[in-house]
């Protein structure tokens, strides 16, 4: 009995062997493929400049130096570029989670006059290409004298239409009883708001910080447009200029865009959950 | 196993479900308001719970009365109580009436006029940026390039993702989550520092693409200096840097689908390719759709891998709609032909985006 529910084991094994053999070279190629290229960079980063143009390449450096790191950092602003990108990124997440928040409350809970327009207003700008939108707000920035400046970069992305979706559609399953019991124990509007929604709320906050932090991080359009002065650089615009200044010096190039991505790479690792579920919700404006 | 597996896939694909609910919800909202009203609503304002429907009836009724339209509007009881909903969202509304709303009016203002950012006064000249749209070279070929790469990118991506999601979902691969995982990774990057990545690998000589097509017989190519193979070089690094999304998309669809109906086809006589194609990626199809509308608007706002990796070159082979916007309004002066070329994106945009509407609605 045991020797026949063996055999029958084994031959199921031989069988799919041939099939697992291929899937799973399929998957490394695919792993070799998605990940290979930041690998990469990564180990050219530390490449002496001649190793760099080799033919063929190195996949690993001959003598690990540390010089592209030693030079970024010394001879280009990137600490600043690094810290500007933080700053931004934090304050817009901050703010434009705040205020989605407290539209998403009152689209969810209240009834207003003009609500429901409102909403379908919302509704019909997330087709609005970006593009069109980037003269004008340019213009617009420009007579609120914010250009060059951190407002210049934070206040026009605070209003997140999609972020208001997003919240208003988790408030909506939060029952009414826990806000009535709230109010019955003298809690006003915006206590409600404070004490009730918001922690209840907070697996949709923290998808939407994902989402808008993560966009704020890798945004070039809107700072190109706006920022002058390479001081106020965020990263992807500083990454940009290197490629333009440095055009051939892939060390510097290679170490500066790892440094890039790192934050979030390890951002990533401890809260995937949310990126992915944020990933279709960032989708949906493009 | 399976189940745990399936339920995972539901709960990524919810943003999607969410969005539907949005869209319907501004429907039904005037019957829900009555219903809605709450025990709690009715204790605090000493209306009856019979007449539950009545307060916003008689209110109306006897606005007709009482005199002029804004003291009606203001004795209106629903609005009287609920003046707090607009500081709700008043911060909110100010900044999307600032740079959201004025914008657009003012795009489709711009449109119509000619001159550069700087000047005070820019005269008027009605339609004449859309004629030069059609007649310009440059504009033809930015329209060509974009439209080559969307009807180029958009197969390619959703095929190949679809067939790494069945891989991916293939019964004998454990750890799906790392999979996924990996396939996320490209989507962390910024598009510039992804053209960084790529433009090392892609580089002429000594480039890892160079090196390792040369092993298949390939010469080398100039994936960003030759008109020919630049728009295809760009697409290359949008391809590695999309293809997660459609992927998590597809796996979570994929894995949503009952196991009961595989083995029911597989009782039937199916062979997994049947199964595949007769009855998984049937049950995909408003996800490959919605990938399908994604990538599409995606690829005809492609601007930030071209910045950096081509700005447009060499002679035009990259120069995509965002892109002659954005020179056009920023570094030539022409701010209405940008305008203009930015509501012609829009026109583009639009129908694709309905249809992204409808098939979420139809979800």
């Amino acid at each position: 009995m045991a020797q026949s529910i063996f055999n029958r084991k084994t031959q199921k094994f031989i069988k799919v062997l041939p099939q697992a053999v291929v899937v799973y070279v399929l998957l490394a190629a695919l792993v070799i493929t998605m990940l290979g290229p930041y690998l990469y960079i990564f180990s050219s980063s530390f490449k002496e400049t001649y190793t760099l143009i080799s033919i063929p390449p190195q996949l690993f450096p001959e003598k690990f130096v540390w010089d592209n790191y030693t030079y970024i950092l010394r001879e280009l602003p990137f600490s600043l570029w690094f810290f500007n990108t933080i700053l931004v990124a934090v304050l817009v997440t901050v703010g434009t989670v705040f205020i989605d928040a407290l539209a998403a409350y009152a689209f969810a809970k209240k009834q207003f006059w003009a609500r429901d327009f409102l909403f379908g207003l919302m509704l019909a700008t997330i087709m609005i290409p970006g593009a069109l939108l980037l003269i004008p707000a340019f213009l617009i920035t420009n007579k609120l004298g914010l250009l060059n400046s951190y407002g210049g970069l934070i206040i026009p992305a605070l209003a997140n239409v999609l972020g208001v979706f997003l919240l208003r559609q988790f408030m909506q399953t939060i029952p009414e009883e826990l806000e009535h019991a709230a109010r019955i124990d003298g809690c006003s509007d915006f206590g409600v708001f404070w004490r009730i929604i918001l922690p209840l709320s907070a697996p949709a906050l923290a998808t939407l910080s994902i989402v808008v932090f993560t966009s704020q991080w890798n945004n070039l359009v809107w700072p190109l447009v706006v920022l002058n002065d390479k001081d106020l650089y965020t990263l992807p615009l500083g990454l940009a200029l290197l490629r333009s200044e440095f055009q051939v010096n892939y060390g510097i190039t290679s170490a500066a865009a790892f440094l890039s991505v790192v934050p979030l790479v390890i951002v990533f690792i401890f809260l995937q959950r949310y990126f992915l579920e944020g990933l279709t919700v960032g989708a949906v404006k493009g | 196993m399976i189940r745990g597996r399936a339920a995972v896939g539901l709960v990524q694909l919810q943003p999607c479900t969410d969005l539907q609910r949005v869209f319907f919800a501004a429907k039904a909202k005037s019957s829900e308001f009555h219903s809605r009203k709450s025990i709690y609503h009715w204790a605090r304002t000493g209306e009856s719970l019979q007449s539950g429907a009545e307060p916003m009836t008689s209110a109306t009724s006897s606005s007709v009365q009482s005199g002029t339209a804004i003291a009606s509007f203001w004795k209106r009881s629903d609005v009287r109580r609920n003046v707090g909903a607009y500081l709700f969202i008043l911060p909110f509304m100010i900044l999307f009436a600032v740079f959201n709303v004025g914008p657009f009016f003012w795009a489709l203002w711009l449109s119509l006029i000619r001159g550069d950012l700087v000047q005070p006064v820019k005269p008027f000249v009605g339609l004449q940026n859309y004629v030069s749209l059609t007649t310009d070279n440059i504009t033809l070929t930015v329209f060509k390039n974009s439209l080559q790469y969307t009807v180029s990118v958009v197969p390619i991506a959703v095929i190949t993702a679809l067939a790494l999601a069945f891989l991916i979902g293939n019964k004998l691969v454990r750890f799906k989550d790392f999979y996924r995982s990996v396939v996320f990774f490209p989507l962390l990057a910024s598009a510039a520092a992804t053209a960084q990545i790529w433009s090392y690998i892609l580089a002429p000589r000594y480039g890892v693409m160079t090196y390792l097509l040369s092993f298949v017989g390939v010469p080398e190519i100039y994936w960003l200096s030759d008109p020919t193979f630049a728009l295809y070089g760009i697409l290359l690094v949008e391809w590695w840097r999309g293809i997660g999304f459609h992927i998590i998309l597809f796996l979570a669809a994929m894995l949503g689908v009952p196991e009961e109906l595989h083995e029911a086809a597989r009782i039937d006589g199916a062979n997994a390719w049947q199964v595949a194609i007769r009855v998984t990626i049937p049950l995909m199809r408003p996800v490959i759709l919605f990938s399908v509308v994604m990538g599409t608007i995606w690829a005809f706002q492609l601007f930030d891998t071209v910045f950096v990796l081509t700005n447009g070159g060499p002679v035009h082979s990259t120069a995509t709609i965002v892109w002659y916007i954005y020179n056009h309004a920023f570094r030539y002066g022409q701010v209405g032909m940008a305008a203009a070329m930015g509501v012609v994106l829009l026109l583009i945009i639009m129908p694709i985006s309905f249809v992204q509407m409808r098939v979420l609605g139809e979800r």
